[in-house]
């Protein structure tokens, strides 16, 4: 029986290791480096809803500008020089 | 407060440039692109995207090729390397493959989008044409692309793939010897698709974009035939749409980014030649509608291998897909046409259900 019990810890032990070595890591599994990736992550997000804001705000001054017409050349400026 | 030589120097580059170059001609001509404002508008977006994606895709490409090795022996050992030892291998490889995946899908919503706007009529047929090209050329820039991480899954839906375009009648075992470069898949086909992979499809996908954003800034962007007959506002290109355009660019990139960190996607077990094909494999999700169409087609129809039959139906399918610009006469006239957009329903529709059944099957 004891046999019979230390040749199935053997067996399963075997099964893990192989499963193991089949399965290649594709993201860092070091919880330092998963934090910082994670963390690096946040603040990508923050620097595209900032830029998102940064150019709502120039399309909305642009919209403006063209609305109250004034963005348009006008044709027979005096030339000061 | 920039320096004063710098002012100067960038002030002389200016004059240097305007000298030699007719840079204000093409600044007016940027100030008289107009873009027409409906209630479709949202979709004139997508072939940005795609333009953006291909662009994103270009440079991450570029850097797994540094580290890449096109060689049976070495190709699986490289991405593993590239993914376990490299500094943010991992995410550059990552962010190529939902590229890629982000890509084909904003590619199949800007194609059917402009099926069903029938934004491919006259004298939009070429825009038409080298769109659906670029969606060809995707497709297989994606099963090159797979077939590269040389694992069994990629073998086995390669040899599918490749299998099935071989039951083509007279042309089939031409195509298929081309594609493999051999009878069978081997080594020899890993070196071909690399070499599409990174220099023809590139060289045709630059060529073809080149040819599509021309036309567009011909023809211009086409409106609707149900927004023609109203008054359309138009709003600059520069700056008005270019600024959304970035907006939208900057979510696509948030969003590729994130799926790049949470669902990096996996590495199998290496190829071998001589294993059979592992169970319920699946190919990619854009080609689970064919997928699931074949296997609605028992083995044998009347005497013909149903295989066969399914896959000359499935070419002539496409075939008209691609031709449908020339068929519908009513839309080239500027008359509605139902039947063409019961056409682009089913197409459409069959599409997606079929891709979602292949899904959850």
């Amino acid at each position: 029986m004891k046999r019979f019990i230390l040749l199935l810890m053997l067996l399963l032990v075997n099964t893990v290791i192989v499963w193991a070595e089949d399965k290649v890591e594709v993201f860092p599994s070091v919880r330092y480096d998963q934090f910082t990736i994670y963390q690096n992550l946040a603040i990508f997000w923050m620097g595209i809803i900032g830029l998102i804001i940064i150019i709502k705000i120039k399309l909305k001054e642009i919209e403006r500008i063209q609305k109250m017409g004034i963005d348009k050349e006008e044709k027979d400026v005096p030339l000061l020089d | 407060m920039p320096k004063r030589g710098s002012r100067l120097s960038c002030q002389r580059f200016k004059n240097w440039v305007e000298e030699r170059y007719d840079i204000e001609a093409v600044k007016k001509l940027a100030r008289h692109k107009l873009v027409p404002i409906n209630q479709y508008e949202i979709w004139y977006y997508t072939g940005g995207i795609a333009m953006f994606l291909f662009i994103l895709q270009f440079i991450s490409g570029m850097v797994l090729s540094f580290y890449y090795v096109p060689h049976p022996e070495y190709a699986f050992k490289s991405i593993i390397e590239i993914v376990t030892k490299l500094n943010m291998g991992w995410f550059f490889r990552s962010v190529h493959h939902w590229g890629a995946q982000l890509a084909i899908l904003v590619l199949f919503i800007h194609v059917f989008s402009t099926l069903l706007l029938k934004s491919y009529r006259k004298p939009r047929e070429l825009l038409w044409i080298t769109g659906f090209g670029l969606l060809k050329m995707s497709i297989f820039f994606g099963l090159s692309g797979y077939f590269l991480l040389w694992d069994e899954r990629a073998f086995a839906a390669v040899r599918v793939a490749t299998g099935g375009a071989g039951n083509l009648p007279i042309v089939g075992g031409l195509i298929k010897g081309f594609l493999r470069g051999g009878i069978d898949v081997t080594g020899d086909t890993l070196t071909r698709f690399y070499a599409f992979h990174v220099s023809i499809l590139p060289v045709l996908t630059l060529l073809f974009v080149g040819i599509h954003l021309l036309l567009v800034q011909y023809h211009g962007m086409s409106i609707p035939l149900s927004a023609q007959n109203k008054t359309t506002k138009k709003v600059p290109f520069f700056p008005n749409v270019i600024y959304k355009d970035f907006i939208i660019w900057l979510v696509v990139l948030g969003i590729m980014v994130t799926l790049a960190t949470f669902l990096p996607p996996e590495i199998g077990k290496k190829a071998d030649p001589l294993a059979p094909a592992p169970e319920n494999i699946k190919p990619e999700w854009y080609f689970l509608f064919l997928f699931q169409t074949l296997k609605l087609f028992p083995g044998e129809i009347l005497g013909l291998n149903g295989e066969t039959i399914a896959i000359l139906l499935i070419a002539c399918g496409i075939l008209f897909f691609f031709l449908i610009p020339f068929f519908d006469r009513k839309s080239n006239r500027g008359e509605p046409s139902p039947v063409f957009t019961w056409i682009g329903i089913f197409y459409t529709v069959y599409f997606i259900v079929m891709t979602v059944i292949g899904f959850l099957t």
